[in-house]
C-alpha cells in the first residue's frame, strides 16, 4: 500500500475523481466518469511522476444497476497495482472513449467488453464480436442474460425443445438482477 | 443380362466364389491350350522379335517391383522416424510391423473415389497418373545387375532426367485443377522447386560425364569396376554432393518437402485426393526415393560393383550328371540335415523330440537356402551384382530417411535462393574446374 | 464391401449454391460492420484469400485465421476466435469461490497451475487471509515445474510448425516426466486442480520427492541435450532469425507481456516488477534479449527453463515446515470488495479482478489471459512475410487457445 501514491494521485486527479481513492493490499483504486477516461488514461501514460506504460487488464464489469469499465495500470513508479474504474455508465446504452489511441493492444479487450456486455468503445477501429458468432444478439455476460434460457434467443435457439424461449420464471423484476455496490 | 444378375443375386458368397474361380480356371486353360497348340509359332515370332519382347518383359518386371520397393520403403521410413524420435512405430501387423504398408495399400484401395465439385474432372483424373509414371518410367534405365536393365540407352542419363521432369506437369496438374488454394498454393511451389533444382541436378553430372565419355548408365557402372577408390564420388566429390541436394530436391523430400508440408498447407498439391488416387501420389514420391538412391550409386558409387574385386570362384556343379544319385541325395540330405541340426537342441534342452525336429527343419532351411544363395552370389553373376546395387541403394534410401526424421523445413525464397545463388555456381565451378583438369591432365599425360 | 458415394443430384439446392457462390471465399456475408473489417475484406490487384481453417494441422488449438495472400506473401491476417469459447466468466458468476478453481484449470490446459494460482491469489486478498509459507514454497515448486513442462511443449511445437518431426516428440518425453511427477502430487496429469484458497490441496509425498530428486538430477543434461538438437541446426536458426521483429515501443503498445516482451529487451517480469508469493526471498535472474524475433523468443524461453531449474532447487533446499492450508470456514463469504492478482505465467501476465458482494459467489470474475493479447500480434508482425512464416510466427508466440478463447 502506497500512501505517498494515493496522495500524489488526489493531487493530480482530485476534482476528476468520482469517489474517494481507496487501497487494499497492493491495490490503489480511482473512480472517474466515462467522459475522462481519455485525459486520464493519457496523463496517467505520458506525465513523467506517472509512466503508467503498461496496461495490465480492459475489463467491463455489470453491478446490476450501472456498468463500468476498469483498467489496471502498472508503473515502476509505484508498487501497487493501479485500478482506474470508469463509472457510471447507463445499462442502456454504455459509452467510453477508447483507449486504443494510447495502446493499440486494447483493442481485443474492447471488442470483448462490446461482445459480452454491449459497451461501445467510441474510436476503436474494429468493434465487432470477437468470442460470438457475428449475429448472435445479446451480450452474455450482462446480469439480465440468464443462462439456459436467453441461449434460445440466440440464432441457434428454438431447434431444441430445451432452447424454448419463455420468459424465465424469476427474471422479471428489476430486483432480482443480482447487484453490488462494488 | 438381368437373368445373369438374377442367377448371380441367387448365390451365397462360397458359391459366388467357386463360380468365379471356376470361369477363371476355364479361361486359363484355354490360355494354356492355345500356347501348346501354337507354341512353334508363337516361340518363332517371339524369337524374330526379340529385342521387343525383352523390352516389354522388362517393362512389366519394372513395373512390378515398384509397389514391394514402395511398400518396403514405407515401412522403413515408419520404422526408421519413429526409431529416431524414441518411439516404437509400427509393431503389431505382421513380425516388427512388416506387413503395416500391405495394409496401408489396401485401406488406399477401398477408400471412397471421388472428385470433388469444380474441380477439372479430367486433368484431375490424370495427375496422379503423370506423376506416378513419371517416377516408374526413370527405373527402365537403371541397371541393378551386369545384365539386369530395362534398356541400355547411349542418352540414358537425359533420358532420365527427362522423365524426371515430367513430374512436374503431374503435379501442377493436381494443383490447378483441384479447385483449392491450398492445392495451388502447393502445385505452385514444387513447380518453382522442381525447376530451380533441375539446372544444378544436370549441370552436376556433366563433370561426370566429361569424365565418363558417355552418357550411358551401364556404361559409367562398367567404368566403375574394380576397387571402390574407382568409384567417381572420389573423383567427383562436389558433384555428388550437389547431386545429392539437387535429387533431394528434386523428389521433394525433407529438407525441401514444402509442396506437401503438412504444417502449413495441409497435404499441398494432394489436398483433394483420396483412396488410390492418394495412393498413386504417395507411391511415387517413394519410388522417386529408391530412383534418386539408385542413380546417385549408379552415378556415384559404383553402381552394381562390389568394393574390391573378388577373385572369380568358380563352382562347376552339375546336378544333371550325378544321375540316380540325385534322387538319393534329394531324399536322404534333407531328412539328414533335419536330423543334424535337430540334436544338439534335443540334447541340450529339455524339449520334446518332435519340437527338436521341427526346429532342425527350419534350421536345415535356412542353412540350404543360404547355401543356395552363396552359390548364386558366387557363380551367377548378376546375383552379387544385384545384391551390392541393392545394399548400396538402400543405404541411400535411409540416408533420405534419416534426413526426414532430423530435419525442419527449409521456406520457399531460402529454398530458391539456395538453388540460384550456391547450387548453380558450384556446379558450374565443378563443371570448370573439372574440364581444366581433364585438359591438363591430358596435356601432360601427351607430352 | 464398400459402395461408392452418389453425387448430388443436380437439381439439390446445396449444388445451385455452390455455383452461384462460383468462388469459395471465407468473406462473410453480411456488410461490414467496422473499419478494419471493411479494409480487411477489400481485394486488392492479384490478392486472394485463403483461410487457415478451424480444423488445421497448424494452428495452436481451434483457431481460424483469414489470410490475405499476394501469391506467397501474406499482405493482410485476421484471426477469428470463439471457436473454444466456454463462458468460463458466466459460469464462475454461478459457482462457489472454491469452485472456481476447476472451472478454470482448462483455461491454458498446458500450464494449469497458473491459472489456478491467479484467482485463488486474488480471492485471498478478498478475504485477508495469509498462506503458510510451507504451502507457498510448494506453490512455487509446482509452478516452476509447470513452468518447464509449458516451455518444453513450447520448443517442440515450434519445431513442429517449422517441418521438424524429432523434437516434439523428445519434447513430450521431457514434458511426460514432468507430468508424472505433478500426478504423484497433485493426483492429475493435466488439469491438476492442486491449490486451494488459502494453500495447496495436499502436502508433498514420498513418491513425487523420489520422482523429483531422480529428475533433478539428469534434468539439466537432459534438457540441453533436447535444446542442442534445434539450437545448432543451420535450419531451424536460418529461418526463425530476424523473422517477426517486435520492437520494445510497439510491444509496450500492444500490452504484451511476458517471455515475448523480455525478448524485446524490457526486463519486466511480475515476478520482479511486483513480487508475490515468496519469490523476493528466491535468487533467480531475469533473462533478457534484444532482438525481438522469433529466434530471440525461443532461445529467452530456453534460458527461463534453466532459471527455473535454479527456482526449484532453491525451494527444495529452503523447504520450511508447516502447515499447508490456512484455516479457513468452508463456506466462504468475503466481504464486498474487488481484488487484482496478477501473476507471471510461462505466457505472460496472467491475471484476475475479482468482485465480491458478500454472497458465497463470485459477483464478477474476469481472467485476462496473455494468449489474448498476443494473438493481435500476430496480425501486426506476419504482413510482408510468406505464408510459412505465419505459423513460425504463430508458435513462436505460444498462444493457448483454450485461454485466448475462455
Amino acid at each position: 500500500m502506497d500512501r505517498q501514491f494515493k496522495r500524489r494521485l488526489e493531487a493530480r486527479f482530485g476534482p476528476r475523481l468520482t469517489g474517494p481513492v481507496r487501497q487494499r493490499h497492493d491495490q490503489t483504486e480511482i473512480r472517474i466518469a466515462a467522459a475522462d477516461v481519455a485525459d486520464t488514461l493519457r496523463t496517467l501514460h505520458d506525465d513523467p511522476e506517472f509512466r503508467f506504460e503498461v496496461l495490465a487488464d480492459l475489463c467491463g464489469v455489470d453491478t446490476g444497476t450501472h456498468m463500468q469499465v476498469v483498467y489496471h495500470l502498472w508503473s515502476d513508479t509505484t508498487s501497487d497495482w493501479l485500478r482506474v474504474i470508469a463509472d457510471g455508465l447507463s445499462r442502456d446504452d454504455p459509452r467510453v472513449p477508447s483507449a486504443t489511441f494510447l495502446w493499440p493492444g486494447a483493442e481485443w479487450m474492447e471488442r470483448e467488453g462490446y461482445d459480452m456486455f454491449g459497451i461501445t468503445f467510441e474510436g476503436n477501429r474494429d468493434l465487432r464480436r470477437i468470442y460470438m458468432p457475428p449475429d448472435y444478439t445479446s451480450f452474455p455476460l450482462r446480469k439480465d442474460f440468464f443462462l439456459p434460457d436467453d441461449a434460445a434467443r440466440s440464432p441457434g435457439g428454438g431447434v431444441r425443445h430445451m432452447e424454448q424461449t419463455h420468459t424465465p420464471r424469476n427474471a422479471t423484476s428489476p430486483e432480482l438482477v443480482r447487484r453490488t455496490r462494488a | 443380362m438381368t437373368v445373369l444378375a438374377r442367377t448371380w443375386h441367387r448365390l451365397t458368397i462360397p458359391g459366388r466364389l467357386i463360380l468365379g474361380l471356376l470361369i477363371l480356371g476355364g479361361l486359363l486353360t484355354a490360355l494354356l491350350a492355345v500356347l501348346v497348340i501354337f507354341s512353334d509359332d508363337i516361340l518363332t515370332i517371339l524369337g524374330n522379335n526379340l529385342p521387343i519382347v525383352r523390352f516389354v518383359v522388362a517393362a512389366t518386371v519394372v513395373l512390378l517391383i515398384t509397389v514391394p520397393t514402395a511398400f518396403l520403403i514405407i515401412y522403413m521410413e515408419m520404422k526408421v522416424i519413429a526409431l529416431m524420435n524414441l518411439r516404437v512405430g509400427p509393431d503389431r501387423v505382421g513380425p516388427f510391423g512388416s506387413l503395416l504398408s500391405v495394409v496401408h495399400g489396401l485401406k488406399v484401395l477401398m477408400k471412397e473415389d471421388f472428385t470433388p465439385t469444380g474441380a477439372d474432372a479430367p486433368v484431375f483424373t490424370w495427375a496422379p497418373v503423370v506423376v506416378y509414371l513419371a517416377s516408374v518410367m526413370t527405373l527402365l534405365v537403371i541397371p541393378f545387375a551386369p545384365g539386369l536393365f530395362g534398356q541400355d540407352m547411349n542418352i540414358a542419363l537425359l533420358y532420365f532426367f527427362a522423365m524426371g521432369g515430367l513430374t512436374v506437369v503431374g503435379l501442377l496438374m493436381a494443383g490447378w485443377s483441384s479447385f483449392n488454394k491450398y492445392s495451388l498454393l502447393g502445385g505452385l511451389r514444387s513447380a518453382a522447386q522442381v525447376i530451380s533444382y533441375e539446372i544444378p541436378l544436370t549441370l552436376s553430372v556433366v563433370g561426370l560425364l566429361l569424365l565418363a565419355g558417355t552418357m550411358s548408365l551401364n556404361q559409367m557402372v562398367l567404368n566403375q569396376a574394380g576397387w571402390f577408390t574407382d568409384w567417381y564420388v572420389f573423383r567427383q566429390p562436389l558433384g555428388a554432393l550437389i547431386f545429392l541436394i539437387a535429387a533431394t530436391a528434386e523428389a521433394n523430400r525433407t529438407p525441401f518437402d514444402l509442396t506437401e508440408a503438412d504444417s502449413e498447407i495441409v497435404a499441398g498439391f494432394a489436398t483433394e485426393y483420396s483412396g488410390m488416387r492418394f495412393g498413386f501420389f504417395f507411391f511415387a514420391e517413394y519410388v522417386n526415393v529408391f530412383v534418386i538412391s539408385a542413380l546417385t550409386v549408379t552415378l556415384f558409387f559404383g553402381g552394381w560393383n562390389a568394393p574390391f574385386p573378388f577373385p572369380a570362384i568358380h563352382l562347376a556343379l552339375d546336378p544333371a550328371q550325378l544321375g540316380i544319385a540325385l534322387l538319393i541325395l534329394i531324399a536322404i540330405v534333407p531328412v539328414l540335415g533335419t536330423l543334424i541340426f535337430a540334436a544338439p537342441f534335443w540334447i541340450a534342452t529339455t524339449m520334446a523330440s518332435w519340437q527338436a525336429l521341427v526346429l532342425g527343419f527350419i534350421v536345415f532351411n535356412l542353412v540350404a537356402v543360404a547355401a543356395v544363395l552363396g552359390w548364386a552370389f558366387v557363380s551367377i553373376e548378376w546375383v552379387a551384382g544385384l545384391l551390392w546395387f541393392m545394399l548400396k541403394t538402400y543405404v541411400f534410401v535411409f540416408l533420405f530417411v534419416w534426413m526426414r526424421g532430423t530435419l525442419p523445413r527449409v521456406r520457399i525464397d531460402q529454398l530458391m535462393g539456395f538453388a540460384w545463388k550456391w547450387l548453380l555456381p558450384a556446379s558450374l565451378l565443378n563443371l570448370f574446374v573439372t574440364a581444366a583438369a581433364i585438359v591438363v591432365v591430358d596435356a601432360l599425360g601427351g607430352r | 464391401m464398400t459402395t461408392t458415394a452418389q453425387r448430388p443430384s443436380a437439381d439439390d439446392p446445396r449444388v445451385l449454391l455452390d455455383q452461384q457462390l462460383g468462388v469459395f471465399e471465407p468473406v462473410p456475408p453480411y456488410p461490414p460492420r467496422t473499419e478494419r473489417e471493411a479494409e480487411f475484406y477489400s481485394l486488392g490487384d492479384g490478392e486472394m484469400f485463403i483461410n487457415m481453417g478451424p480444423q488445421h494441422p497448424s494452428t495452436h488449438g481451434v483457431l481460424r485465421v483469414v489470410l490475405k495472400l499476394n501469391g506467397e506473401e501474406v499482405v493482410d491476417l485476421d484471426p477469428v476466435l470463439g471457436y473454444l469459447h466456454r463462458g468460463v466468466e458466466k459460469l464462475c458468476e454461478n459457482a462457489d469461490y472454491h469452485q472456481v478453481i476447476s472451472q478454470v484449470d482448462p483455461l491454458e490446459y498446458v500450464s494449469s497451475l497458473f491459472c489456478e494460482w491467479s484467482p485463488v491469489m486474488a480471492f485471498e486478498k478478498l478475504l485477508d487471509v495469509e498462506v503458510p509459507r510451507r504451502a507457498e514454497y510448494i506453490r512455487v515448486l509446482a509452478a516452476e515445474l509447470n513452468r518447464i513442462a509449458s516451455h518444453s511443449l513450447f520448443m517442440g511445437w515450434m519445431a513442429l510448425d517449422l517441418g521438424g518431426l524429432t523434437p516434439i516428440l523428445w519434447s513430450f518425453i521431457e514434458r511426460d516426466e514432468i507430468v508424472e511427477m505433478l500426478a504423484s502430487l497433485t493426483g492429475q496429469r493435466m488439469l491438476f486442480n492442486y491449490f486451494r484458497i488459502g494453500g495447496v490441496n495436499g502436502d508433498l509425498n514420498h513418491e513425487f520427492m523420489s520422482r523429483l530428486g531422480d529428475w533433478m538430477t539428469r534434468a539439466t543434461e537432459q534438457i540441453e541435450a533436447n535444446l542442442a538438437l534445434l539450437n545448432e541446426n543451420e535450419i531451424f536458426v536460418r529461418r526463425m532469425r530476424g523473422l517477426g521483429v517486435l520492437d520494445r515501443e510497439t510491444a509496450l503498445r500492444m500490452c504484451v507481456t511476458g517471455p515475448n516482451l523480455r525478448a524485446t529487451g524490457v526486463p519486466f517480469d511480475i515476478r520482479r516488477a511486483h513480487p508475490y508469493s515468496i519469490y523476493p526471498e528466491l535468487d533467480f535472474d531475469i533473462p533478457t534479449r534484444s532482438e525481438g524475433d522469433c529466434l530471440a523468443r525461443y532461445l529467452l524461453r530456453m534460458d527461463e527453463i534453466r532459471q527455473s531449474l535454479r527456482i526449484i532447487d532453491q525451494c527444495l533446499n529452503r523447504m520450511p515446515d508447516g502447515p499447508v492450508m490456512a484455516k479457513l470456514p468452508r463456506l466462504l463469504r468475503p466481504r464486498p470488495g474487488r481484488a487484482y492478482a496478477g501473476i507471471e505465467g510461462p505466457r505472460g501476465q496472467y491475471a484476475t479482478y475479482a468482485i465480491s458482494d458478500g454472497t458465497d459467489q463470485p459477483f464478477r470474475m474476469r481472467i485476462h489471459d496473455p494468449s489474448f493479447i498476443h494473438l493481435q500480434c500476430v496480425g501486426l508482425l506476419t504482413p510482408g512475410n510468406l505464408v510459412a512464416d505465419t505459423m513460425a510466427i504463430m508458435a513462436s508466440l505460444d498462444p493457448i487457445m483454450g485461454g485466448v478463447d475462455k
